[in-house]
């Protein structure tokens, strides 16, 4: 297991020397072997906890982590960094990336927060590795929002552990504890800490009323740092979603439904709007990046576990791709999506971006169609069987119409893509070529059978 | 004697919100930590837990002194304006704290018998937060914000000695750990570029 965290510490030391691109990519790549072992080979101690559920979600942010180690040899030249910025970047990746596998692969629910205030805090610096008045604002913004929403996880947390301590004593910190003693521990407390812990998780992905910071941020800084807030960071505040609702589910299944529902249609309504009057790439990611995580959040208290997995690969690997893929788009100019898809001399480029840009609002193959389709019907199921049928088909339905504006703006945005740009010759780097075949192969093998019953049995 | 810390600890905070120079912020976030020191000394002395009275002695060297004297520093170093207004006037502030007191007791009713001699206190350390929440939404200058953000760490640091008599030592050390490196942070964006 150590293995796995040894990557972005030597990532981290070796951004005090002259940075070798290429070193620091491999260097990246060699998690990769760690991850698929302890795929194969879970086990559970006081402070880590490796299941089929946290060695997916790994797997899933380590392609990602690869990826934005590979999108460093083309970044100096694509963003005009300079050898120092560059480092600062490496630096305060490697930071980052510790804290978030050791989030991911934590029993302790301190670890876990300790992670990710490690991750929060090694942001705050990533965002302002170009430096200007604009991203020096936005870091400092994500500073307190990042800061506030970090120290609510960790209040609900102290109660929730409050809560079970009397019953499990110190084992009360543990997750594994936790969800295997769930009904014996006091309800009311652990709902108070959960409620407070899920907020600030939902602060943390960008969740109503906190809807505006996150594409703020993801603006200013560089666009690795969007890619990491989609595919790595967001991975592991889901996790912890996850599991902590796991336990919820056994205290008080009602109380999740109407908590999490409620919350995600306040989100969905302001965020499809905010979709609709994008004027920006990266804005139009993030924040439809807001909307799955939404989704995935209502598949998976709805019991829909495979759609909420299948939706939160298919998400964690085509944002990733479309923020890095904006450094292709936008480098003639900002803030506008006209001509964005034409004056390539390769046509692969701008159909790979289309095909992404595309497969992100469900249309088929995408897995998005798949497990939106699974996430849905799971909706409707859990809506047969609870008190408030109409309530819940009219929330159903009211979702499905603002996704539906979504996937209108995405569609518009394509077509205004593609309108032809004379005399723009835009360049594409080898790098960024392998970059979006990697993501393009892993969302392949993610449409595989085998994948599908993988991803199908990792709850049951 | 715990009962009359804990109305300190209160009170030092309510003050926080209340005031408009930047000098007698940091006055009051150090007395309010020297509290929340003192809090968990005479605490982990009387249930016998020397990791919380560690908590407590670097809670008072930490919080008390050091974090104080590194942001007064700042306001010197980078010539920051010393005076800080609230947004919400603070006719209404003093309706609103109280209101928040009595909804978090009202929220902590139901668990009363569970926590025999504690319940008191989970309810006042949710309405420091609440409180310290307050702080950040009505203050405009970042180095209030950063005070209301200090003020949330005590008020965990607080749930975290009463509700559960102790966290784990390596989580403790884990929170004083990330309070440095936030400090650390601080600096550097005030280095390279000044406040906005």
């Amino acid at each position: 297991m150590v293995f796995i965290l040894l990557p972005p510490v030597i990532i981290f030391i070796l951004s005090f020397f002259k940075i070798n691109k290429f070193f620091m990519a491999t260097v990246a790549s060699m998690v990769l072997i760690p991850v698929i072992y302890i795929m194969f080979n879970p086990f559970v101690n006081s402070y880590f906890y490796v299941d089929k559920l946290n060695s997916y979600i790994l797997l899933i942010s380590s392609i990602v982590g690869i990826v934005v180690g590979l999108s460093g040899i083309s970044m100096p030249q694509r963003l005009k960094l300079s050898e120092n910025a560059i480092k600062r970047f490496y630096r305060f990746f490697g930071i980052f990336w510790l804290g978030v596998n050791i989030s991911i692969l934590s029993n302790n629910m301190g670890l876990y927060w300790i992670g990710l205030e490690f991750a929060t805090l090694s942001t705050v610096y990533m965002i302002k590795v170009k430096n200007s008045p604009f991203a020096n604002r936005e870091a400092w913004k994500y500073l307190i929002v990042g800061a506030i929403a970090i120290s609510l996880i960790l209040f609900g947390i102290i109660l929730m552990y409050a809560s079970a301590k009397p019953v499990l004593g110190e084992k009360a910190m543990d997750f594994y504890s936790l969800v295997t003693n769930a009904k014996q521990i006091n309800g009311y407390l652990f709902e108070i800490g959960f409620l407070i812990a899920v907020t600030g998780m939902f602060i943390k992905m960008g969740f109503f009323p906190m809807n505006l910071w996150l594409s703020d941020i993801e603006r200013s800084a560089i666009y690795p740092v969007g890619a990491l807030f989609s595919g790595v960071l967001e991975s592991a505040i889901i996790l912890g979603f996850f599991r902590l609702s796991q336990i919820e589910m056994a205290i008080n299944y009602t109380h999740l439904i109407a908590f999490v529902y409620i919350y995600a249609i306040f989100t969905l309504f302001m965020v499809s709007f905010l979709i609709y009057r994008s004027k920006d790439f990266i804005r139009l990611f993030s924040l439809s990046g807001i909307e799955h995580m939404t989704l995935i959040a209502l598949f998976w208290v709805s019991g829909g576990y495979f759609a909420a997995l299948l939706h939160f690969g298919a998400h964690a690997l085509f944002k990733p791709a479309l923020f890095l893929s904006v450094g292709i788009l936008e480098q003639k100019r900002k803030y506008m999506f006209k001509g964005a898809l034409s004056g390539f001399k390769k046509p692969i480029i701008p159909i790979i971006i289309s095909l992404l840009l595309l497969g992100v609002i469900s249309l088929p193959p995408s897995p998005m169609f798949f497990s939106e389709i699974y996430g849905f019907k799971a909706m409707i199921d859990i809506s047969k069987h609870m008190n408030y049928f109409l309530t819940m088909i009219f929330a159903v339905f009211i979702i499905l119409l603002l996704i539906s504006l979504i996937f209108y703006k995405f569609v518009t945005v394509y077509q205004e893509g593609l309108y032809e740009e004379k005399d723009a010759k835009k360049i594409v780097y080898k790098s960024e070529i392998i970059i979006l075949a990697i993501f393009i192969i892993s969302l392949i093998a993610l449409l595989l059978p085998q994948t599908f019953s993988y991803i199908e049995g990792i709850m049951s | 004697m715990i009962n009359i810390l804990m109305g300190l600890f209160l009170a030092t905070l309510i003050s926080e919100l209340f005031t408009t120079r930047l000098y007698r912020l940091f006055a009051w976030y150090a007395i309010n930590s020297l509290m929340l020191g003192l809090i968990a000394i005479y605490n982990g002395n009387k249930i016998d837990d020397s990791a919380m009275i560690i908590a407590g002695i670097l809670t008072l060297i930490f919080k008390f002194i050091i974090i104080p004297y590194i942001l007064k520093y700042f306001v010197g170093h980078f010539g920051i304006n010393r005076k800080v207004t609230p947004s919400v006037p603070i006719h209404y502030a003093i309706i609103l704290v109280p209101l928040m007191l009595v909804f978090t007791f009202y929220l902590i009713t139901p668990i009363i018998k569970n926590f025999t001699f504690t319940s008191n206190y989970v309810a006042i350390a949710i309405s420091a937060l609440f409180l310290s929440l307050v702080m950040i939404i009505e203050h405009k200058d970042m180095l209030s914000k950063i005070i209301g953000f200090l003020s949330i760490e005590n008020s965990l640091f607080l749930l975290g000695i009463t509700a559960t008599n102790g966290m784990p030592m390596l989580v403790e050390l884990g929170i004083f750990f990330d309070l440095m490196m936030f400090i650390v942070v601080i600096n550097l964006l005030f280095k390279y570029q000044g406040e906005q």
